[in-house]
């Protein structure tokens, strides 16, 4: 049972909230209910305890003394209830004068009237549980202008009427405390229910989502939903998109490729010798290689607007110089980095990898002994600076190579790496341009402009 | 030159077997990561070809592993994907170079020998001792540039005395680094071919390149030039 209620919390906010309530709530009420009754109580004895020393007051008033004794004279007007009895004792316990009705009192109660000693000046209050009784003594001293003696007056007094008062008003007070637990647990079913409500709604347009009656979260959220809201529409858009890019990849994909293998089928049966077989074979596998290179870069590669964290360029040109460095290591090549290591460019960490890695080997691979990289970080941009000491780029090459989005399968010439393309693929993707000049190296220059603004 | 061929996909892995063995390789194969991480450990070898995605143990994590056991054997990654997180993630591993698929027998071949010379110290793919010289790449040999002939098992076997030039290498090691497994290793063959290397490298014996260490093994004694 406890396993079933937790596993039901776990799962929905609801059964969460609402067992809180329905536990913490009836036992705040029964705890201030508790304290209400307590102090009432307290406060009915009080003024009980306040109404007998009057009437102690008034039998003080009436007392005489007569041969001897003290007394409450007949002809006198003291009225005591009929739930009230009174005594007066000497201070020894020798009863001096009792009213009328004392009989009905038990033994019990009259031998602890004057099983106590008090001394003058302080009184008693007490309550018998069992006969529901309440005591009240007042020790005095009566000077008859002869001699000081010590008199012990009490009255005694049945405790039906606060009894009865405090059933009353405990009968009112949880009644009414009930009432209030009820409306609040009722008011608190409904809150939960109207303030989960978004979120419901939010499992139902998702649900239309799935069984594909919508595309994207279309209903009105509160604030607070809203954020995960146009998250999940972000990611359902990118997400789409990604599908769309792997179904366009496939498409060219396989486009693409018919053309070299259909090469490759007619060249087996043109009765070329071993050598030229070989020959057209290779061709078309290095065009399908780089086909399938191309695409699948272009089709993995994270699109601009997707949520892209800040990444720390430096570790990365470090990285991979010094992979590269150790491929190279023959050429013991000069690598100097002047790096700002706080630039930073909001992009996908594997993109930047591909980027700084295809531009890097080519440095590397064309220098002949000295590459240079500086990275500078500008208000608006990051600047990349990758320089070798090669034989450079052609002006007429220059052109070229910025060509955006030339197409591999059809363009590239045969020992051309595609390396570039798909650098400058993702470069435009970022909004970021390259611009190819001169080294003082000697080689080639390439500038990098990533815009962060 | 003893090589170990770590790759799961077995026609490739017969392709890479049959072309280094027609090279001269002495090559043992295997196509599980586990398996490779015990034969690196346990035997030599003089370098190691190793395919990054492979079954049971990773490309990057069995060089990984053999590098914390100090193997220090030349390692060539080879790899079907071409981003740079691969080729980085395994170079940073310990891997000293890499090859993406597919890719062509002679640019394999020539880094392999690349990856070698620079193992035993040579930066230049010609290894000089005075008037002899090897050139790795054209496997030809010649003496004050008037070429040598001799025999594959021949030039192999001159190849890694150069290689190990000053060291003294046991005749278990030269058989096991040289030839395969099914040679016979009792026999006398490695006598015979030294015996031949010293007439065609020294007909004269003014130079006297390869001196027997008496019941320890051979070492090419010129020094490099």
């Amino acid at each position: 049972m406890l396993k079933s209620t937790a596993g039901l919390a776990s799962r929905s906010l609801k059964a969460r909230l609402l067992i809180a309530s329905f536990i913490l709530l009836p036992m705040i009420i029964g705890v201030a209910g508790y304290a209400l009754q307590n102090s009432f109580s307290y406060s009915l004895q009080a003024s009980l305890e306040k109404r007998l020393r009057l009437q102690i007051y008034l039998m003080i008033g009436s007392a005489e003394m007569q041969e001897g004794k003290l007394v409450i004279g007949e002809g006198q007007q003291l009225r005591l209830g009929s739930d009230t009895y009174g005594y007066i004792h000497t201070h020894l316990g020798l009863l001096q004068w009792e009213s009328t009705n004392t009989d009905e009192l038990s033994a019990k109660v009259k031998d602890s009237i004057v099983a106590s000693r008090i001394r003058i000046g302080e009184t008693r209050f007490l309550y018998f549980e069992e006969n529901n009784l309440y005591l009240y003594q007042y020790p005095l001293q009566w000077d008859d202008g002869l001699m000081a003696r010590r008199y012990l007056f009490s009255i005694v007094e049945s405790g039906a009427q606060v009894t009865a008062e405090l059933n009353a008003y405990r009968t009112q007070l949880w009644g009414w405390l009930f009432a209030v637990t009820v409306l609040a647990l009722m008011l608190q079913t409904l809150i939960t229910r109207w303030g989960l409500k978004p979120l419901s709604a939010l499992v139902d347009d998702l649900h239309n989502i799935e069984r594909g009656y919508s595309t994207r979260l279309e209903g009105y959220y509160p604030e607070e939903v809203q954020g995960v809201t146009d998250s999940l529409n972000h990611l359902l858009h990118s997400e789409r998109n990604q599908r769309e890019r792997y179904r366009n990849t496939l498409g060219d994909l396989a486009h693409s490729l018919k053309t070299p293998l259909a090469v490759i089928r007619g060249a087996g049966n043109e009765q070329l010798l071993y050598e030229g077989y070989r020959n057209v074979v290779d061709d078309q596998v290095r065009r399908m290689d780089q086909i399938v290179q191309y695409q699948l870069a272009r089709a993995v590669r994270s699109q601009a607007n997707t949520i892209a964290h800040a990444t720390p360029l430096a570790p990365i040109i470090k990285r991979i110089s010094s992979a590269l460095s150790k491929v190279y290591r023959e050429k013991n090549v000069d690598v100097s980095l002047l790096l700002d290591e706080t630039a930073l460019f909001g992009a996908d960490e594997r993109d930047m990898m591909e980027l700084l890695g295809n531009m890097l080997e080519n440095a590397f691979k064309y220098g002949h002994s000295a590459v240079r990289i500086s990275l500078i970080k500008e208000p608006e941009w990051v600047q990349l600076n990758i320089e070798d000491d090669g034989p450079g780029v052609s002006p007429d090459m220059r052109h070229v190579i910025l060509q955006r989005g030339a197409r591999v399968d059809t363009s590239a010439a045969p020992g051309q790496g595609i390396g570039l393309t798909v650098a400058v693929d993702i470069l435009s993707s970022y909004d970021g341009h390259l611009e190819v000049g001169e080294s003082s190296l000697g080689g080639a220059r390439f500038k990098i402009i990533l815009p962060t603004g | 030159m003893k090589l170990l061929v770590v790759e799961d996909d077995a026609d490739l892995r017969r392709q890479l077997v049959s072309g280094l063995e027609s090279n001269g390789y002495t090559v043992e194969e295997t196509a599980d990561g586990q398996e490779a991480l015990y034969l690196g450990s346990e035997f030599s070898y003089d370098l190691a070809i190793v395919d990054l995605g492979l079954p049971s143990l990773s490309g990057v994590e069995l060089i990984k592993q053999w590098r914390a056991q100090e193997r220090n054997f030349p390692i060539l990654i080879l790899t079907a994907r071409s981003d740079w997180q691969d080729k980085v993630e395994g170079l940073e591993a310990g891997a000293d170079d890499f090859l993406v698929k597919p890719f062509h027998m002679e640019e394999l071949l020539a880094r392999l020998n690349a990856l070698l010379r620079r193992a035993a110290g040579h930066a230049k793919p010609v290894l000089e001792f005075g008037s002899l010289s090897l050139d790795t790449v054209g496997r030809v040999v010649s003496c004050d540039s008037k070429p040598i002939k001799l025999t594959s098992y021949e030039y192999r076997t001159l190849e890694y005395l150069m290689l190990n030039a000053g060291k003294t290498v046991s005749k278990s090691e030269l058989t096991e680094h040289l030839y395969h497994q099914d040679f016979d290793r009792d026999s006398n063959v490695l006598e015979v071919f030294i015996r031949r290397l010293r007439q065609k490298l020294d007909p004269e014996q003014k130079l006297q390149p390869i001196t027997t260490v008496r019941g320890l093994g051979y070492r090419f004694d010129l020094s490099s030039s």
